[in-house]
């Protein structure tokens, strides 16, 4: 990593327009539209959070952690699941090591204690060694206490929020808007100079409460038309002949049109393009396409559905 | 403060985008950081701070598209390339800058004998207009005009004149409008507001007037004051649909919700539809927490041990045994026979609308036999499921026994004490058998048994209704005949088991 300065002034650069930024990100194999540019764009300037919706396999994901690449920043993940709560996503006490030091500490107790009279004046004493077993020496930082240590700021991702409770949600406004969480025992533990950069990613499997989403830039990212997915395709897999990817998005797009229980995602188009450089593909055909459906449909019913329709689609794709 | 925005979010709120307080604030800065330089940037911008669902989104893009807008003025008189990008940058400004654009129109009465310069240049241009039948004067020199309106339309400018369209819209309270009866009357007051009368007054004397030059201004002024009144026209209609529609959308709503479900004519389905799933929605909002009940004093023995595993096995943070309220399962019962059908397509496309908070929702139609419906459902948009049970099932006469006897038949098994249980018909049963002892079995196996009838209560036992002897075995039985009671009866639903 580079001098915290000096990256500080590299994200400034990065940062300065949403042109700039597209740029970037491109550099980084992550095409992106106009649309998501600008949420990051507004995230850094603005310091808020961006909670992403869409789709699944669109590139919610991969949009943080490219972002981190990209401002060579460290990135902290914390995969939200039904049960999460604050002592996995915030801090926990050691308490095994606060149990050893107690009885470690056992025969030292006497010292402190000799000469003390009565029961007032021993723990008198022990006062005066103030709360050393709760204090951050015995604190166990998790992903969100450590994004607001880390010095030079970081890029937090909080992935598949609706799978969290209604407790998490509220456990987490705090963080996302004054960039701090509370301890009982110690305080309040604030952002370092630079707050950690905060994508909250969701695929809508509940509604998120308002109160978050008043806290977060909304981006929701739909899948993406011909001409964006050719790009994406292009700079995931450079390998991939021009033709042959053209007629593979064709495909691609006109599988979204039809009624599947799950329609493929961007992440399937790649692992397809891959798939079929693999088998050094020059043109779609629909046995070829028979024999690598089931790497972009997941689901039998879908894949007998499409099968009828495979000669048409195929056709269809290589006219374009 | 930014008036612009302020009424841009106002908008927004009225086609029922929820924007907080706290979101405005964060628009403000955020336009602040962008400028309104480019619209496209600004759109990308605001769509990220405004609207916080995929929904309101498109709501969103829609108003933005109508709000930031605005009809290119000569839009009829091409001039040549400055009309897309000027547009852009203008709509802007005139789409709501009321202040400003009040300013700089009051401050035009001093302008007017400097306004006269630039004119000579633009006649040349006016001529590519078509000239009314009236009277050929040819082209050639024109009179200036005097009045300020006259000014302005000779001038040319668009930008002053929308501007000063929106300041007379703001002066007249254009935002105020309510039903679209209103819109003539609004016009006409900003056409006022923008000095028509004087206007009028010089047309009528340059008419008079014996000097061609001046005949043929009046010709002039009187062809865009007709064009002014169709822009103002547009204007007001636009404003319209922003601040009013709305409001008379949710009187519409309002009264959709109250009239009685078999009476709703077809082409208020849709609206209806957007009624039922916005209730749903509002229900689901409010009951998709799933609580949890503590059995305070019961401990977690095996949480606990695995918890205190890393502590030396002392045992001090205690986990206590936890309940999760189950959702209800609901079984409806539809009768879909001619004169209910329309009752039970509202129910079901309420109940299937409840996905989210009601996962196990299964429903049997029946007129004379009884089947389940669920999977059409689970296979099937809503309204074509809807469509298709009723296609299926509606014929034949009204046999409620039959019915029971054949749920007994296929699911009595299934009903246990978590079972709601939702009949819905006029148990209008032909004279035929009505089996209530069907109905006791039932209802001493299930948790609830609701009723809900269509016909009012007093109409209940009239005639072949068997109501009286089912009701005797049903927890509830309810009058349902409008969307409010069918909301009242689904939120009890919820409230009771969440």
């Amino acid at each position: 990593m580079a001098e915290p300065s000096a990256n500080a002034a590299n994200i400034e650069k990065i940062v300065e327009s949403v042109d700039s930024l597209k740029a970037d990100f491109e550099d980084h194999r992550y095409i992106c539209s106009d649309q998501i540019a600008t949420a990051v764009y507004l995230a850094y300037h603005l310091r808020k959070p961006i909670l992403i919706e869409g789709p699944p396999g669109v590139g919610k994901t991969e949009l943080a952690k490219t972002t981190a690449e990209m401002f060579e920043l460290p990135l902290i993940r914390l995969q939200c699941y039904e049960g999460l709560d604050e002592a996995k996503a915030i801090y926990e006490w050691k308490y095994g090591k606060q149990l050893l030091y107690t009885q470690v500490l056992k025969e030292t107790l006497d010292e402190v204690l000799q000469g003390a009279k009565g029961f007032a004046e021993s723990v008198n004493r022990l006062h005066e060694f103030g709360d050393i077993f709760f204090s951050e020496e015995f604190l166990e930082p998790r992903p969100l206490m450590k994004a607001l240590k880390e010095e030079n700021g970081c890029v937090l991702l909080i992935d598949e929020v609706d799978k969290s409770d209604h407790e998490f949600e509220s456990l987490l406004l705090e963080m996302l808007s004054d960039f701090q969480v509370s301890i009982p025992e110690i305080g309040t533990v604030k952002a370092a100079a630079e707050p950690p950069m905060v994508f909250l990613t969701s695929n809508n499997t509940r509604e998120i409460s308002d109160a978050l989403k008043r806290r977060c830039l909304h981006l929701y990212i739909p899948f993406p038309d011909t001409d964006l997915e050719q790009r994406i395709i292009h700079a995931r897999v450079p390998e991939i002949p021009p033709a042959l990817q053209k007629q593979l998005v064709t495909f691609i797009q006109q599988l979204r049109d039809m009624d599947l229980k799950k329609v493929p995602a961007i992440s399937e188009t790649i692992d397809w393009a891959r798939t079929l450089v693999l088998l050094h593909t020059e043109s779609l055909d629909p046995q070829l396409v028979r024999d690598t459906l089931n790497v972009i449909l997941k689901f039998q019913e879908d894949i007998e559905n499409v099968d009828a329709e495979i000669t048409t689609l195929t056709s269809n794709a290589l006219k374009k | 403060m930014d008036r612009t925005l302020t009424n841009f979010i106002r908008a927004l709120r009225n086609s029922e985008v929820r924007i907080s307080t706290a979101e405005t604030l964060d628009a403000f800065n955020a336009v602040e950081l962008v400028g309104y330089e480019d619209k496209e940037f600004l759109r990308r911008t605001l769509s990220l701070v405004l609207p916080k669902t995929a929904d309101e989104k498109e709501t969103f893009e829609n108003c933005f598209d109508q709000f930031f807008s605005f009809e290119d003025v000569r839009g009829e008189r091409h001039e040549g390339g400055d009309g897309a990008e000027a547009g852009d940058a203008e709509g802007e400004e005139s789409g709501g800058d009321g202040e400003g654009g009040g300013a700089g129109g009051e401050s035009q009465p001093g302008q007017k004998a400097s306004g006269g310069k630039g004119k000579a240049k633009k006649k040349k241009k006016n001529s590519l207009i078509e000239e009314e039948e009236e009277e050929d004067l040819g082209p050639g020199a024109m009179s200036e005009p005097g009045s300020e309106l006259g000014q302005l339309l000779m001038n040319n400018s668009k930008v002053e004149l929308s501007v000063a369209m929106a300041a007379a819209g703001e002066a007249v309270d254009l935002r105020s409008i309510q039903v679209f009866t209103q819109k003539g009357l609004y016009t006409r007051k900003i056409m006022e507001e923008m000095g028509l009368g004087q206007l009028n007054r010089e047309i009528g004397d340059l008419k008079a007037a014996r000097s061609i030059p001046e005949r043929r201004l009046g010709q002039e002024l009187k062809r865009r004051r007709d064009w002014l009144r169709e822009q103002v026209r547009d204007y007001v209609e636009k404003q319209f649909l922003l601040h009013a529609d709305a409001e008379g959308k949710r009187l519409r709503e309002d009264l959709l919700k109250r009239v009685k479900l078999s009476n709703v004519e077809h082409r208020s389905f849709r609206l209806i539809q957007e009624i039922v799933f916005k209730m749903a929605k509002k229900l689901a909002a409010l009951h998709s927490r799933r609580k949890k009940v503590f059995k305070r004093g019961a401990l977690n023995v095996p949480r606990t041990l695995r918890h205190n595993m890393s502590y030396d096995g002392a045992i001090f943070d205690l986990h206590w045994k936890s309940v999760k309220v189950d959702r209800p399962k609901v079984f409806a019962i539809c009768d879909v026979s001619g004169s209910v059908a329309n009752y039970a397509r509202f129910m079901l496309m309420f109940l299937y609308s409840l996905e989210e908070v009601m996962p196990k929702v299964r429903s049997f139609a029946f007129s004379s036999d009884l089947a389940e419906v669920t999977e059409l459902f689970e296979r099937n948009k809503i309204e074509d499921a809807i469509a298709k049970t009723l296609r299926d099932y509606s014929g034949g006469s009204t046999d409620y026994g039959q019915a029971l006897t054949d749920f007994k038949k296929l699911c009595l098994d299934d009903v246990d004490n978590r079972t709601t249980i939702i009949i819905l018909g006029d148990a209008r049963n032909n004279y035929g058998d009505p089996k209530t002892e069907i109905m006791k079995e039932l209802y001493d196996r299930c948790k609830r048994l609701i009723w809900l009838n269509p016909e009012p209560r007093n109409s209940w036992n009239v005639g072949d209704a068997e109501m009286k002897k089912y009701a005797a075995y049903c927890h509830q039985a309810d009058e349902c005949n409008s969307l409010m009671h069918l909301e009242r009866v689904v939120g009890n639903l919820l409230r009771s088991v969440s």
